[in-house]
């Protein structure tokens, strides 16, 4: 992979004329230091000389003339000779990572070389480097400008829409810590572990990573990979990241063995940089605001909208005109409450503070870089000042990072990393979910906040007040922490063999997440005022004192260990690599005895004067979860590639083509997806379970004991399990022109899983236990991906636009479906994960139109009902009636990033999509509203003022109102409808990055090296074709947050 | 070579997980004496066979589905879906019991098959030996299982001992009703004389199926087989799973034979008084001498919690179940005549004065007495104050299997801890069945008439004669219907009248007959109360399609074998 720096070294010496030097200068990077290899020349002249290693150069120029600066790894830069002094030219870093090595025979320019001395940094692929010329798979990468611009707790957050091929999805707006016990009791074995997962705990509870369609709900989604060690690693600063490259492709995660058909994320954190010690400090402080939260009915629309629909039901109202006027009027505020819940225990806004600290440098023998990172995100939640403690929810977590490479001798290398990472997490001690599950339900007439005499307000439906569980109910605090050590050691045996290598690497980690349960709840009290006009107060809901309740969430110890050695040469035009490796990762989880992933593998590729490539890979890899003798599998892929912009019958004709490579990758690959199925699944066992039946005169409650899990719960074992196959296809093409400025990259894939982990369609109740997931599924996954970028400079305005879009589509091979009657009731053959249910044909306008109707059995429409086509013309709404129902076109996602930088000023904005989606748009809580609840009706929403009345038929965009809960309207038969069905495509400002660097000369002269200013914001603006919900996270998850953050770095 | 690096630190561990090392041989473990884990199995098994009937079907009753009473819910509760024909086999109803009780049949037959590798040494107090006591205690539990499904949907698949694994095929025809019952009535047979006595029960035993269980199951097997929804009037008689082909009298005699056998027993007497049946613990642990059968149920406020009125704000009380008018009404006055009897001087203005003591014991009327104050069920009335919150619908709420709190000394006034054991079987239960079966084959004899009189006598209805109001010189059809009312007072809310009015066949006219009523309770400003009836709910029943539940959709197209219910 060095190979080809080295190639570009030995020809860029630079020969630099000092002749006729009129101006005198030096270029700086943008920490000030000298920065080797800017080619200068004056505008519109051809030739010119390069800086030195110290950054001096010599130009013979007139005044007034323009002198331009180009490097590729940074702007280009335009100077006007002065009358005195040298020149101190300070060049600012490209945004965009350049994956894209100019050709050192392309820009021969007068008696001057393109010099490509560090201009373009590889790639981060799987346990390596790559260069993007001879690198046959597909891949996406962001660097540090992408990464750097996000105001967010995780790198996650700046993924969406930048990476073709991946869908990320937020589902919650903050993370949401573990709170249970990570053991149970068990009456045989004393305390075991609860621990189903062999990946172990994930810090990701904020997103949904899919790599081209797979989800990770299906145990599908990328593997990620913390610099070369397999860690769930996504909360970590995006400051802190160098890069995050997406694998994709069958051949470049074939190393992956059992887990190679799920692509890889590969996370790169900031790597040493050789030099004088460059220190960065970045402070940046945010707003958060949430941007989409329900809009609640006020108390007396609710009240009457409560009796429309109960007595659309044939029910009694519940509320008198007296009701509606004291609601209206808040003439009664404690017997007739009108409180806005979510303005009352919801904040406007919230802080999110960070502070990074990155120091690295080093000479020829050893380089180190020290990040340490703090960040402080606040919670949406109200507090009070009468609490000592923190009631919000708040996540603070602290980072340290160092990395040091030591160059032993000549051929040996040694690097080490340690990784420490505290994080402490606050909550209201009633939990931020079940606030917000209350928030949603709790109608805004239920109770009053406060009673007069300063007591919470509640009554026997409602005895826990939300203002209570916000500020009164104590708090949960949650504390993460993470250790990791890798050690790295490269030797070069080429005293030996020339071009042999050898590689360890060592690499444990420890991770122990605990949790401290200082909850309480305080009681409600209900007011009264007798006829006598005396006061009293009722008490409900139970008082609970304070817990000091401290629990081990979550205990994970990895061990990683990877041997490897290989072969690298060049023969002239040919060459060749060879590589075999070990590698072993132990997860011991919960104190569970530790899974072992077994792969050895090996690797050779080939290319003969990078024009053309071969390239094969075979991993046999082994999984101890699985049954004995049914562990170890083999996975194979291998690639050929094609630069024809090598070919001279091209190259000689079109100087502006750059590269024009084809490539082709195809491979076997696996996905060992048995933990996400359950413990052990091969194993038929007895467990035992809690609470059983009371034999005894004192109705004792003991333990007792079942077969193949907890009652209800209970599968049979099985005992052929075996990872999930993928075949893959990926066909691409790299189109590089016009000296790099366009860029093209498009992909092909075509994937088919089989042995797809599925319960099987036979699975008859009558052997008394459930069926267990079986390799049975047969899926089929297609789509192409395309990156464009345009980057260009007019003078000093240095600009870029890249974009990349990706279509997606699946298709249901084999699921072991049983006999259908009818043939849209099949689902082979749709989109995995279609979504089935009744078709509607709008709303019945008229009683006689109801009556005529067919229905569900037991149900009798009435107008303002929704009317179900009866597909099968029998004259009811039955199982038979059910169909795929939505879109089954491709999915597309895209995104678009324009930045323009002109004299120190930067500005770049993110625009992120997704088309040809639908949403399902039924809440019974925000959506029906009045769903019964604690001998009750719940809360009731906007949406409701759009129901069906015979006034407003026309315009009716929900079916009448019904109270408690209708099996009819929504989820008729445990179905979805599509009357709820909507547009889901949207299109999101995702993020604004503007940014000023102060001039090097005012800097100097406070003898600091950088200052940049900026503001950024994150979901700036949202447009979605259906404007009732966000597209991506509905409460009652946490709300999607806008953030607009500001901040100053300083450079030392 | 590289993997002999490794393997060393691998060495330490265990192949499998320690939590689940218990295997077969670990469970019903060949060397334990004491068979503790096999009987903690067993418990689990019982866990997942019986239930309670309190508040079963989505927090109601499932009387609540019968003409009895509704559900006091919002919405469309589960048990209204029972009654108004809302469910179909894709949309399973929620007394539903497939998946349940083959789950259940399983773990009861995984036990019926390894206790005998236990060796067990402990004895009964007889000194037989306990583990045939427990493994038939096991067979009984499967039998009810079975009984339960058949109850719902005619003849089912017998597994018997075997216990299938994941490359067994397990599609399996349906047996006849005729192979259930005799399968069912034959384990009864064969356990019956391994079970314990009632006497052999004790505190640590109690709660065990016992010998009267077993009998007791077998009479209301063979009543239902000889009833006519099964014997000659199944819904389709071409079909043997929906019953038997014809009639034959015999069967009643076979009911008749085994009620009388339980009686014979002597082992259980009629409770003096009628309350005490559902709040007190079996004899010999406890009082009860009525009591056979029962689910495990504690002692506790759970019933009054969820079913007594709504107005006591010092214990709660949610009203989950409104008695309908209809049952009410069926309810003699205290001299044991029927309101309707123009002898019965029965005051429409004073509706529940002189009316059978078990009316008070079983519903909550306006004026009830109950936590020291009186009932209001009136229209705004404290225990129907109108609003949002759950209350009676009908003005009644029900009153049986609460304890005795009419007075209580606590001020603010609470409930204290009742036992709320649910009844499967008991002996008035056993009377009725044998008054019924006797009568169907032979006639309203004498010791018909004697089961009436003695369930009227320990009600409290007064009698000069020794009548008790039943009517003399009944023909059988008379008799027929007396002993149907009488048994729909006795057993209200038992979850008896839903299945009594299936097998009876009489579920299409009660149900389709009239909407169930309720009482529109005014009260005037001077205090004079309106009594006003309403239609509350209109019941749906599909004849004959209901009379049998639908195989669950997904099972039916699964089954290559298996055979949908007639209509579904």
């Amino acid at each position: 992979m060095n190979r080809i720096i080295t190639i570009l070294l030995c020809i860029a010496v630079p020969r630099i004329s000092l002749a006729q030097a009129s101006v005198k200068g030096t270029v700086l990077d943008d920490f000030g230091y000298p920065l080797q290899g800017v080619q200068i020349h004056i505008k519109g002249q051809k030739t010119g000389p390069v800086s030195a290693s110290d950054g001096s150069f010599g130009i013979a120029a007139g005044a007034g003339a323009v002198l331009v600066f180009e490097h590729s790894g940074f702007n280009t830069t335009e100077i006007r000779a002065g009358s005195a002094g040298p020149l101190l030219v300070r060049m600012p870093a490209r945004y965009l990572r350049q994956t894209a090595a100019p050709d050192p025979g392309a820009r021969a320019s007068g008696d001057t070389i393109y010099v490509a001395y560090n201009a373009v940094q590889p790639i981060n692929v799987l346990y390596g480097k790559a260069h993007q010329q001879s690198f046959l798979g597909s891949i996406s990468t962001i660097g540090a400008g992408e990464l750097g611009g996000t105001p967010a707790s995780s790198y996650t957050y700046a993924l969406p829409g930048r990476l073709a091929g991946l869908d990320v999805r937020q589902t919650s707006g903050f993370y949401t810590p573990l709170t249970n016990s990570l053991i149970s009791v068990d009456i045989f074995v004393g305390n075991i572990p609860n621990n189903t997962s062999g990946a172990g705990p994930t810090d990701n509870t904020e997103f949904n990573i899919r790599l081209r369609g797979h989800n990770a709900s299906l145990g599908q989604s990328p593997i990620a990979i913390v610099d070369g060690v397999q860690r769930e690693f996504y909360s970590l600063d995006p400051e802190s990241i160098e890069s995050v490259s997406v694998l994709k492709d069958p051949l470049s995660t074939i190393l992956l063995g059992q887990n190679s058909a799920r692509g890889a994320l590969i996370v790169t954190t900031r790597q040493p940089v050789a030099g004088p010690p460059r220190v960065e400090f970045t402070a940046e402080t945010g707003v958060q605001s949430a941007i989409k939260i329900p809009s609640p009915l006020p108390a007396h629309q609710y009240a009457y909208l409560l009796n429309e629909a109960l007595l659309n039901d044939g029910k009694a109202p519940a509320y008198t005109a007296a009701d509606f006027a004291a609601y209206r009027d808040h003439t009664d505020p404690i017997g007739h409450p009108d409180v806005n819940w979510y303005k009352t225990i919801l904040r406007d806004n919230a802080r999110l503070n960070r502070y990074n600290l990155n120091v690295t440098g080093g000479g020829s023998t050893a380089r180190y870089v020290v990040g340490l990172n703090y960040m402080d995100q606040q919670g949406l939640f109200v507090s009070s000042g009468a609490n000592p403690y923190n009631t919000n929810a708040e996540l603070k977590r602290y980072v340290v990072n160092s990395k040091i490479d030591i160059d032993v001798n000549k051929d040996f290398n040694v690097g080490l990393q340690i990784f420490g990472r505290l994080q402490d997490g606050n909550q209201p001690g009633a939990t931020t979910s079940a606030i917000l599950q209350n928030l949603m339900t709790t109608p805004d007439n239920a109770y009053p906040v406060y009673n007069p005499d300063k007591s919470f307000g509640g009554n026997n439906n409602y005895t826990q007040n939300l203002m209570a569980q916000t500020v009164g109910s104590g708090y949960m605090a949650d504390h993460v922490r993470d250790v990791m050590a890798n050690l790295d050691l490269n030797y070069k045996f080429d005293k030996w063999v020339k071009g042999w290598w050898g590689k360890a690497k060592g690499n444990v980690s420890v991770q122990e997440a605990t949790n401290q349960d200082r909850s309480k709840q305080a009681p409600v009290f209900s007011q009264s005022v007798a006829a006598s006009g005396d006061t009293s107060y009722h008490r409900y809901g139970s008082t609970v004192n304070q817990k000091n309740d401290f629990t081990n969430t979550s205990w994970a110890r990895y061990r990683f260990v990877q041997l490897s050695t290989g072969y690298d040469r060049q023969f002239g035009p040919h060459s060749v690599s060879g590589m075999v490796m070990f590698d072993q990762k132990n997860a011991l989880l919960n104190y569970d005895i530790p899974s072992a992933l077994t792969n050895y593998g090996a690797r050779a590729s080939y290319n003969y004067d990078e024009r053309y490539f071969a390239e094969g890979g075979l991993t046999c890899s082994g999984y101890d979860r699985f049954a004995p003798g049914h562990q170890y599998g083999l996975f194979y892929a291998g690639g050929i590639g094609w630069n024809m912009a090598k070919e001279s019958w091209l190259s000689s004709q079109s100087r502006w083509l750059d590269q024009l490579k084809l490539r082709v990758t195809y491979g076997r690959t696996g996905n060992a997806n048995v933990d996400n199925y359950g413990y052990f699944v091969w194993r038929q066992h007895f467990s035992g379970v809690a609470g059983t039946y009371p034999i005894g005169s004192n109705y004792p409650n003991g333990g007792g004991l079942a077969e193949q899990g907890n009652p209800g719960s209970q599968v049979l074992a099985n005992v052929n399990a075996t990872w999930e196959r993928a075949d893959k296809l990926d066909a691409g093409i790299d189109v590089s022109v016009l000296h790099h400025r366009l860029q093209l990259t498009a992909d092909y894939y075509h994937e088919r899983y089989f042995d797809v982990m599925q319960t099987r369609g036979r699975s008859i109740a009558l052997i008394g236990s459930g069926y267990p997931v079986e390799n049975i599924g047969i899926d089929l996954y297609e789509g192409a991906e395309l990156t464009l970028t345009w980057q260009d400079h007019a003078g000093d305005l240095n600009y870029f636009v890249t974009a990349n879009g990706s279509l997606q589509k699946s298709r249901v091979i084999f699921m072991d479906e049983q006999y259908q009657q009818y043939p849209w009731n099949v689902h082979t053959g749709h989109p995995v994960g279609q979504r089935y249910g009744l078709i509607a044909d709008g709303l019945f306008q008229s009683g006689e139109d109801a009556a005529a109707a067919p229905t569900i059995a037991g149900y009798t429409p009435h107008a303002g009902d929704i009317k179900y086509k009866d597909l099968n013309h029998d004259g009811m709404i039955d199982q038979f009636d059910v169909a795929p129902i939505g879109k089954e076109r491709p999915s597309i996602y895209y995104g678009l990033t324009a930045g323009v930088s002109y004299k120190g000023i930067e500005l770049t904005v993110l625009f992120q999509g997704a088309a040809n989606r639908e949403q399902y748009v039924a809440n019974s809580y925000t959506d029906a509203g009045f769903q019964g609840q604690n001998n009750g009706y719940s809360q009731a929403y906007l949406q409701a003022t759009g129901r069906w009345i015979p006034e407003a038929a026309a315009s009716a965009i929900y079916p009448r109102l019904t109270a408690g809960g209708n099996g009819y309207n929504y989820a008729p038969l445990f179905q979805s409808s599509s009357f709820f069905l909507r547009n889901g495509n949207y299109i999101r400002i995702k993020n604004v990055d503007l940014g000023y660097n102060l001039p090097y000369t005012w800097i100097r002269k406070l003898k600091l090296r950088g200052i940049r200013v900026f503001a950024n914001a994150q979901n700036l603006f949202t447009h979605a074709a259906y404007k009732g919900i966000d597209p991506e996270v509905n409460f009652p998850s946490y709300p999607m947050q806008k953030v607009i953050n500001t901040g100053v770095t300083v450079k030392l | 070579m590289l993997c002999g690096i490794f393997s060393s630190c691998q060495k330490s561990y265990e192949s499998v997980p320690l939590g689940q090392q218990v295997t077969l041989d670990l469970a019903f473990d060949p060397r334990d004496s004491l068979g503790k884990q096999a009987m903690s199995y067993l418990l689990t098994t019982y866990q997942q066979a019986l239930y309670s009937g309190h508040n079963r079907i989505g927090g109601a009753y499932l009387d609540a589905a019968s003409d009895d009473a509704i559900s006091s819910a919002s919405g469309i509760p589960s048990v209204q879906a029972l009654a108004t024909g809302a469910y179909s086999a894709a949309q399973t109803n929620a007394d539903d019991m497939w998946t349940r009780n083959y789950t259940a049949i399983r773990n009861a037959t995984v036990f019926i098959v390894y206790i005998l590798r236990v060796p067990m040494l402990e004895k009964l107090p007889d000194g037989r030996p306990a583990r045939s006591a427990y493994r038939s205690e096991a067979r009984w539990l499967r039998a009810w299982l079975y009984w339960q499904l058949v109850k719902r949907y005619g003849g089912v698949p017998l597994l018997g001992d075997d216990i299938r694994q994941i490359t067994d095929d397990v599609q399996l025809p349906r047996n006849s009703f005729g192979d259930c019952v005799n399968y069912i009535v034959s384990e009864c047979d064969d356990i019956r004389d391994s079970l314990r006595t009632a006497a052999m029960v004790n505190s640590s035993s109690y709660g065990r199926i016992t010998r009267g269980a077993a009998m007791a199951l077998k009479s209301e097997v063979l009543l239902y087989a000889a009833s006519p929804l099964f014997n000659g009037g199944n819904i389709d008689p071409s079909n043997p799973l929906t019953g038997y082909g014809s009639h034959d009298a015999n069967r009643w005699k076979l009911a008749a034979d085994a009620a009388k056998a339980v009686i014979d027993l002597n082992e259980y007497q009629l409770m003096p008084k009628f309350n005490d049946v559902f709040t007190t613990q079996a004899s010999p642990v406890g009082s009860n001498t009525e009591i056979i059968c029962w689910f495990q149920n504690g002692s506790n406020n759970s019933v009054e919690n969820a079913n007594a009125p709504v107005g006591f704000s010092s214990v709660g009380g949610n009203g989950a179940t409104s008695p309908t008018q209809n049952l009410v009404e069926a309810f003699p006055t205290d001299s044991g005549l029927a309101i309707t009897d123009p002898n019965a001087h029965y005051n429409p203005d004073q509706p529940y004065d002189h009316r059978d003591p078990r009316l008070d014991l079983t519903v909550f009327h306006n004026g009830s007495l109950w936590l020291n104050r009186a009932v209001q069920t009136y229209a705004g009335g404290a225990d129907k104050p109108g609003g949002s919150v759950q209350q009676t619908k009908t003005s009644y709420y029900m009153r049986k299997f609460m304890g005795s709190f009419e007075s209580v000394s606590a001020n603010p006034p609470t409930y204290s801890a009742t036992y709320h054991d649910w009844a499967y079987f008991r002996l008035a239960g056993v009377l009725l069945n044998y008054a019924e079966a006797a009568n169907e084959f032979s006639g309203p004899a004498a010791d018909v008439y004697n089961v009436l009189y003695d369930l009227r006598k320990r009600a409290g209805i007064l009698s000069a004669d020794n009548t008790y109001g039943v009517p003399q010189g009944m023909s059988q059809d008379d008799m027929r219907n007396f002993i149907r009312k009488e048994r729909r007072l006795e057993m209200a809310f038992e979850e008896q009248r839903y299945w009594d009015i299936r097998r009876w066949k009489i579920a299409a006219q009660v149900y389709n007959s009239a909407p169930l009523r309720g009482l529109d309770l005014q009260q005037s400003s001077s205090g004079q109360l309106f009594y006003n009836p309403t239609p509350v709910l209109t019941t749906v029943f599909k004849d004959p399609q209901m009379y049998l539940y639908p195989i669950p959709y997904s099972e039916a197209i699964k089954n290559g074998q298996m055979k949908q219910n007639p209509q579904w």
